[in-house]
């Protein structure tokens, strides 16, 4: 450290302009420590590199006549077959742009900055949101429509001009965005990435496909309001008999994400850092 | 300027949050109380040493007054409010907190620009840190590679960031080699003479009081003594001067008095003499035409000072004025 001199240069040399803390600001502060880890890049490429090789897979592999051995009767939930992996994958970064910052120490200069913490979160999530639905938007529709040549001929075979075709493709990336907010919101919750990662896997992955297993049509009305299963209802084109519409659907991941990010916020602003 | 009143701060107990003034009700539940009814102010224009030994509670208090901890009683006002109810709390308090406050991922440069955005604070500003700190050369590399130092003088340039009014730095001589001691040794005497408010943090009498004006010395908690470094040497009483003369016998007769204590040194024609100041022994070493070879204050004395202070504070109580204990079971 050769650079630094014993006696100091002037900490003030000019006078420095001075601005408060506002949403935008902190917004642009999230924003720039999204695209500043190397995690964002890997994760992001990643999961729509996966959603996209699975989809085309998945598509030139396709017996005609539903003689594969997977029973998916929907076209874009066929191609679309990769967002399995690519949602675990986007979590993660939503879990990791919360729960890092703890895991890191960050939080400390996050909220040395801005004390009074709630824009933090909100601007987390917002960044967050914005960039997974683009990259969710381009990932799926790109994914469909290169899947799409391979499947002409066959029972599988769909356009984007077919009825609920685009909004499933949308409903897709949608569900995935807010899924993602939700594993976001976890981590900001729980304060650890294993925690948070391994909490939505218990709650959102599992915990519906035990519950249906509960012979009661009470219990299985209800898991179908679950995050996973209302994605699931989003991202297909033909509607399954006792899962919600699509605005019921999207209503209900809406609410879930709000949930987790509401319960991390009343907490934030309780608890120490 | 901090300004810490009754500021109490109890882990594992029930704890209530401030409300917009920052004040809070009583104390209530049980668990470990690791900041006692503390009551200081800190001036602005002066290095002030926040002293205590370990677990005293020093980086607790420190937190509470950047709003990271809540006070479970009491309040602590920086500038003229509570930290978190500043519009741009970046310009008036700059904090190095004691664990690291970096991705470790994020490159030098981009740590303090994500926090400057939040603040506008223009990029020029972060260059501008970065070569206070010394970190230009490495600015664009990931912060996981820093050593101890290097990531000490990030915490330090995210501190500076602001230019603020108050700087708080919990023992930022931590992992910095001799040239970075002295450079913060500096950079705090400057950030003073400049007129700010400067609390350091330190379990070491001996480093602080080459710095700091002002002390501020706290032990399980509770206030020890809130006093300048001048007054907390002569106080002490206990300050040795090494006496180096081929006359130590003429002098220790001639210094020799009731509140004088003199031993005889290492060597022989050496004195260890407590009770009067290096000046008085001076003037009667002139005096009297005895030759001085060395006449130096011996800082391990003050850090025994330190050291009596806070082992047994409730012993210290006894025998001081200071913050008298209320309804302490002494
Ligand atoms: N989050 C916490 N939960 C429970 N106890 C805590 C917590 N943080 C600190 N403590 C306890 O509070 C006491 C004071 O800790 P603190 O870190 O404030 O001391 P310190 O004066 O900074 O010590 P050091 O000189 O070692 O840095 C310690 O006994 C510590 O174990
Ligand atoms: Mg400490």
């Amino acid at each position: 450290m050769s650079t630094t001199q014993t006696v100091p240069a002037r900490v003030s040399p000019a006078p420095v302009h001075r601005l408060g803390v506002t949403p935008a600001r902190v917004l642009r502060s999230e924003w720039h420590k999204f695209w500043t880890l190397r995690s964002t890049w890997v994760t992001l490429s990643g999961s729509s590199l996966l959603i996209l090789a699975t989809g085309l897979a998945v598509a030139i592999s396709h017996e005609p006549a539903g003689a594969g051995p997977e029973e998916v009767g929907d076209p874009v939930v066929l191609t679309l077959l990769g967002i399995q992996f690519g949602q675990i994958i986007l979590t993660v970064l939503g879990v990791l742009f919360t729960a890092g910052e703890y895991s890191t120490g960050m939080i400390r200069a996050s909220l040395s900055a801005v004390p009074r913490r709630l824009p933090v979160l909100w601007a987390k999530a917002a960044v967050f949101a914005a960039v997974t639905l683009v990259t969710g938007l381009i990932t799926t529709f790109a994914t469909f429509l290169l899947a799409q040549p391979f499947l002409a001929d066959t029972d599988m075979g769909a356009s984007l001009a077919d009825p609920g075709v685009a909004g499933a493709v949308a409903g897709t990336a949608l569900s995935l965005t807010l899924l993602g907010v939700l594993g976001l919101g976890l981590g900001a919750l729980l304060r650890s990435v294993p925690g948070a990662v391994g909490a939505f896997f218990a709650g959102v992955v599992i915990m519906p496909e035990v519950l249906s297993a509960v012979p009661s049509d009470a219990v299985k009305e209800a898991v179908s309001y679950f995050p996973a299963r209302a994605a699931q209802s989003l991202g297909a084109v033909q509607h399954q008999a006792g899962s919600p519409s699509d605005p019921a659907a999207l209503l209900t991941l809406c609410l879930w994400a709000l949930a987790a990010l509401g319960t991390a916020g009343w907490l934030l602003k309780r608890r120490d850092v | 300027m901090i300004k810490a009143n009754g500021l109490t701060k109890r882990y594992g107990g029930r704890t209530r949050r401030p409300g917009r003034t920052g004040r809070t009700g009583t104390p209530v539940g049980t668990g470990k109380t690791v900041v006692d009814d503390l009551t200081f102010t800190v001036e602005p224009g002066a290095v002030t040493g926040f002293l205590g030994p370990n677990g005293a509670g020093k980086s607790t208090t420190m937190r509470m007054i950047m709003g990271l901890d809540a006070p479970t009683a009491g309040h602590v006002t920086v500038g003229d409010r509570a930290y978190a109810a500043h519009p741009a709390p970046l310009h008036e308090v700059g904090g190095l907190l004691e664990a690291r406050a970096v991705h470790p991922g994020r490159t030098a440069h981009h740590h303090l620009m994500a926090l400057a955005h939040t603040h506008g604070i223009p990029g020029s500003r972060v260059e501008h840190v970065l070569g206070l700190t010394g970190l230009t050369d490495v600015a664009g590399n990931r912060v996981k590679g820093f050593s101890l130092g290097m990531g000490q003088r990030l915490g330090i340039a995210a501190a500076l960031l602001g230019d603020p009014a108050t700087v708080i730095l919990d023992e930022p001589v931590n992992g910095l080699d001799p040239e970075g001691v002295l450079w913060i040794r500096n950079l705090l005497k400057s950030l003073a003479a400049e007129g700010r408010t400067v609390f350091v943090s330190s379990h070491l009498m001996s480093e602080t009081a080459l710095t700091a004006d002002r002390l501020i010395i706290i032990g399980r908690g509770r206030l020890l003594a809130e006093t300048t470094v001048a007054d907390f040497v002569r106080d002490s009483g206990v300050t040795a001067m090494k006496v180096v003369s081929p006359g130590a016998r003429t002098l220790a007769s001639l210094l020799a008095g009731p509140g004088v204590e003199i031993a005889p040194g290492a060597a022989s024609d050496e004195l260890d003499v407590r009770g009067v100041d290096g000046a008085y022994i001076g003037r009667i070493a002139a005096a009297h035409a005895v030759p001085l070879y060395e006449l130096t204050p011996r800082t391990a004395s003050l850090e025994q000072a330190f050291m009596d202070l806070t082992r047994d504070e409730v012993e210290y109580q006894a025998g001081t004025t200071h913050d008298a204990p209320t309804g302490a079971a002494a």
